[in-house]
């Protein structure tokens, strides 16, 4: 028995396929579904996702999203998802440093709101990357 | 009989048209290309969200419904957001959207948000009240304009100023197709039975914290989603039409260049004939 794990972001679907096990941050704390996990519907905090196939664990880093399962079929909805694989450190670092530069600058509420999420993003990215780098 | 002299200015007319509806074509196309994508990528997103949203409602208290939810039948007035382009020469796509916004409209009282200069003319002219008015753009719009929509949204439908929010928008078919389309979108419609099966299902934290959230996320997506789907339809319809007017310019010009011709050789032999002529005469 396997999940199937779909993960859904606005801009694309990432991944959709079977998996052994997934762990990831929710609100109440991060938690692992294993096959036959009950029905559950919760809400995802930004954080590292870890999915585990066989052997083979892949990490992701994800944002805010909610998280379905429903009879051993796992759908994240998430704002954003990558894998640490594909995360551009030189790009994030830009990123970064942009969002980090715009909030400096007087901004209306709206725009600081977007620079903000946009330096926890990237922030979270390194940090995934990172651990990713000590890992292999 | 036109001159040589107007025929040239016409084919010059023409050709220049033809250059100026080719750029606007080229324009629309590369667009499209990004604007294709952000709409459909966005598709299977907002599919998923609509079809939990519904899933979660039926496993809710129904006397304990959220705020979203609830029909208010004791009001009548209705909340219209109109998403239309900011430019013309788009083919029939303003046209059909007129259409469609004219149909739901009636004498009743209602409300309205406007994006997009077009629909902002069009309801303008309706002497209908314009809540709030937004710039549709030319770019590919970015999410946080959705921000301001949704807070007006909860000003009047949380406050009991409106029973209804409809969207109306044109829905991206493919790069031939294109069709308006009104939805509404508040109250969130409970669905008895979407076949899903009653197997108790856990929320973590509380389902009363988890779907303000879920369907605050919802309401802008499915806003957001309206956009996406305006502004690749806009950019195809464009595309279509500027390649019709180019196509045609060609034509024109054909036609023209056809006549010109034609004159000209009509002349030079008109010419040669009264040379001719006159030297028929003085031989003589």
């Amino acid at each position: 028995m396997k999940l199937f794990l779909e993960i859904i972001t606005p801009t694309k679907v990432v991944l959709s396929e079977e998996v052994d096990e997934l762990t990831i941050p929710t609100a109440e704390g991060e938690i692992s579904v294993l096959p036959n996990h009950v029905n559950l519907l919760t809400k995802i905090t930004p954080g590292e996702m870890i999915i585990r196939k066989g052997n083979k664990s892949d990490l992701f880093a994800v944002t805010g999203g909610f998280l379905e399962i429903s009879n051993n079929k796992v759908s994240l909805l998430a704002d954003y998802a990558i894998h640490a694989d594909d995360i551009e450190i030189a790009k994030v670092e830009e990123a970064k440093e942009r969002a980090q530069k715009a909030m400096k600058e007087k901004l209306t509420e709206d725009d600081f709101r977007v620079a903000n999420a946009e330096l926890a993003k990237s922030l979270l990215q390194l940090k995934v990357a990172r651990k990713r780098k000590v890992r292999v | 009989m036109a001159t040589l002299l107007t025929l040239k200015r016409r084919i010059k007319t023409a050709s220049n048209v033809s250059k100026t509806t080719k750029a606007m074509q080229m324009i629309a196309a590369s667009k499209l290309k990004k604007a294709q994508e952000a709409a459909e990528s966005s598709k299977p997103y907002v599919e998923k969200l609509d079809f939990l949203s519904k899933a979660i409602e039926q496993k809710i208290d129904k006397d304990n419904l959220n705020p979203y939810m609830t029909a208010k039948n004791d009001i009548k007035t209705k909340l219209f957001i109109v998403i239309s382009p900011d430019k013309g020469l788009c083919g029939g796509m303003v046209t059909n959207l007129i259409r469609e916004i004219l149909r739901l409209t009636n004498n009743e009282k209602a409300y309205y948000i406007t994006v997009g200069k077009k629909a902002e003319k069009l309801v303008a002219s309706l002497n209908k009240e314009i809540v709030a008015s937004f710039p549709f753009g030319t770019t590919l719009p970015p999410f946080k304009t959705v921000f301001p929509i949704t807070k007006i949204i909860d000003e009047y439908f949380l406050g009991n100023k409106v029973s209804q929010v409809l969207i109306i928008s044109t829905k991206f078919n493919s790069v031939f197709s294109q069709e308006p389309f009104s939805n509404t979108i508040l109250p969130v419609k409970l669905e008895e039975n979407l076949g899903q099966n009653n197997s108790k299902t856990l929320f973590e934290p509380d389902v009363n914290l988890l779907l303000p959230d879920l369907l605050q996320h919802y309401l802008e997506m499915v806003i957001y989603q309206s956009f996406l789907d305006s502004f690749a339809s806009e950019q195809a319809s464009r595309m279509i039409a500027m390649k019709n007017a180019t196509d045609n310019a060609l034509d024109i010009i054909e036609e023209l260049r056809l006549e010109y011709n034609k004159t000209r050789q009509e002349k030079i032999t008109n010419e040669l004939l009264d040379i001719g002529g006159s030297s028929q005469v003085a031989y003589e």
